[in-house]
């Protein structure tokens, strides 16, 4: 006997309750047109009283110091000054838009939807896990920066000399005089033939996949790697422990409250803190120098 | 007893009746003026445009607090990014030669030409903004939540699309602003493992930004990607309908 199989939606459009509805016209077009026209007039406004920037011809042989990106990538940029360029740039994005997308499969309860924080603790979640995204990754910032182990030299006269470099930023682990990297750490072979990938272009060659540079990997790719996830994974084990996770929901409020809060931090201190040389600076202190590369 | 007579119509009757009840304004809008239930119904339910919308909607979704009108802001930028960037279109040619000075050109010597271009940068920080707020207010009313899981699916895709429309305007006044934003961006494109130097590659249509550069954000800026983001937003659209409206509790 044949068997049919009939798809149906995992969960089903809520019946109406007709008492409770409002007609879409008046009720919600006139919100939508007010809403409309008020973002009209303050756009016109805005656009009379602020000019859109329009700097001198594009010049490839008269670079910006800094050169940056749009803002909205600008937590990219920052993140790319702490670690593998290809782990900043293509991977943490790629794996957190991915990670997005599965929010709704992760979370498949249907309880407490259509109305704000309507969870037990979501509040206190949101708010303590976006506090520390972002002012975690204003630490880890000043750390890796130097900054932090600058001040403590200034203010406390602390300095932790070669062996505590690591303590200013932790590109100084790569340095045989803070770890002592047996010379072959930095060629482990895993491929026994020259393998060239999409080899043109200026500085095409011989592909580099040949060796891992264990100092390299451990310092650009191991350490922020297991800062992120590491960081990540221990809030919501924490707040598992004080009872503030209790579902997966939960879960997620932690890491989307977190990841706005490190978003947030990235991008404000790639807009308005990064100087000439992507040195830290106050944004006072901003200005955008220009000059012929190799006579600035 | 007294029994109540119809009153002569007034001059101003005539005249309404004369412009709205006629063969031709028939023709055009179907319904009376949306001044009764059934009207308002009708307009909604026939109107190309309003017709997104169901007739009736629960009480709670038209507080403003509830949505913040992100969603439909979003998309009301989207609209005026589309019309000011038509108007933008008729004086900027995408050459080299000419980018650069037909944005001077715009500024000087085109009326309300830096309005528009004003207009068309600001909206597009906006929709930036106002998208990622949007999704925020997704996530914390767990709107994602059965039956609108796709849904949330199709709106991370549109956030991608939105980034992207944003980023390849970014090059077309052809200043030094643009140059090495879009220098910095593409970089961080071409660090990828393996794929990486042939995406950038693929994206700058050369090892540097150049000519072939400003063509390929122009056109993906232009047709390639409102284009994309248009069907996805007929979809997301789509499915907030058939997903039974906005989330609400159960």
């Amino acid at each position: 006997m044949a068997t049919v199989v009939v798809a149906r939606p995992a969960a089903r459009p809520t019946p109406r309750a007709r008492d409770e509805e409002v007609l879409v016209w008046p009720d919600l077009v006139f919100v939508e047109f007010i809403s409309a026209m008020l973002f009209t007039v303050l756009l016109f406004l805005l656009s009379y009283l602020m000019n859109a920037p329009l700097l001198d011809e594009a010049n490839a042989n008269v670079t910006n110091d800094p050169a940056k990106a749009p803002w909205y990538l600008l937590n990219l940029q920052e993140l790319l000054l702490h670690m593998n360029a290809a782990l900043a740039g293509i991977v943490v994005p790629t794996v957190w838009l991915i990670v997005l997308m599965v929010f709704p499969y992760f979370d498949r309860s249907t309880d407490g939807q259509g109305r704000w924080f309507a969870d037990v603790n979501s509040v206190k979640n949101t708010v303590v896990s976006f506090n520390v995204g972002l002012w975690g990754t204003l630490a880890l910032i000043i750390w890796n920066s130097g900054k932090a182990a600058l001040w403590a030299k200034d203010w406390f006269g602390f300095s932790g000399g070669s062996t505590l470099a690591f303590l200013e930023r932790s590109a100084a682990l790569k340095d045989p005089s803070v770890v002592p990297w047996p010379g072959w750490a930095d060629s482990i072979p895993y491929l026994w033939f020259n393998l060239k990938i999409l080899d043109e272009g200026p500085g095409a060659g011989v592909t580099t996949f040949q060796k891992i540079d264990l100092p390299t990997l451990l310092v650009d790719i191991g350490i922020p790697t297991g800062f992120m996830v590491g960081l990540s994974c221990l809030l919501i084990f924490f707040f598992w422990k004080i009872n503030w996770v209790h579902t997966r929901r939960d879960a997620l409020i932690t890491l989307m409250s977190g990841f706005v809060g490190v978003f947030l931090m990235l991008t404000v201190i790639g807009t308005a803190f990064r100087g000439p040389g992507q040195d830290l600076i106050w944004p006072w202190d901003l200005r955008t120098l220009e000059g012929i590369p190799g006579q600035e | 007893m007294a029994v109540e007579q119809p009153t002569q119509p007034t001059l101003g009757d005539l005249i309404y009746d004369k412009l709205f009840h006629n063969y031709v304004w028939r023709s055009i809008f179907r319904t009376g003026y949306p001044n009764t239930p059934r009207n308002q119904m009708l307009v909604v339910a026939t109107n190309v445009f309003l017709h997104l919308h169901p007739t009736r909607i629960h009480r709670t979704h038209v507080k403003i607090t509830h949505t913040y009108c992100l969603g439909g802001l979003t998309f009301f930028m989207f609209l005026g990014l589309t019309v000011t960037g038509i108007l933008l279109m008729f004086y900027y040619v995408p050459s080299v030669d000419r980018a650069y000075l037909d944005i001077q050109n715009i500024q000087t010597n085109v009326q309300f030409g830096q309005l528009m271009r004003n207009m068309h940068r600001w909206m597009a920080h906006a929709m930036v903004i106002l998208v990622f707020l949007h999704m925020l207010r997704v996530f914390y009313t767990g709107a994602y939540k059965p039956p609108r899981e796709f849904n949330w699916v199709v709106g991370v895709v549109l956030l991608v699309l939105t980034f992207l429309l944003s980023f390849t305007g970014y090059l077309l006044p052809w200043d030094q602003l643009a140059f090495w934003a879009i220098t910095v961006g593409t970089n961080i494109a071409g660090s990828a493992p393996v794929l990486g130097p042939k995406t950038r590659f693929w994206l700058l249509g050369g090892f540097e930004v150049g000519p072939d550069a400003l063509i390929r954000f122009y056109t993906l800026h232009v047709i390639g990607l409102p284009l994309l983001a248009a069907i996805f937003m007929a979809v997301h659209f789509w499915r907030i309908r058939r997903d039974g409206g906005l989330a609400r509790p159960l």
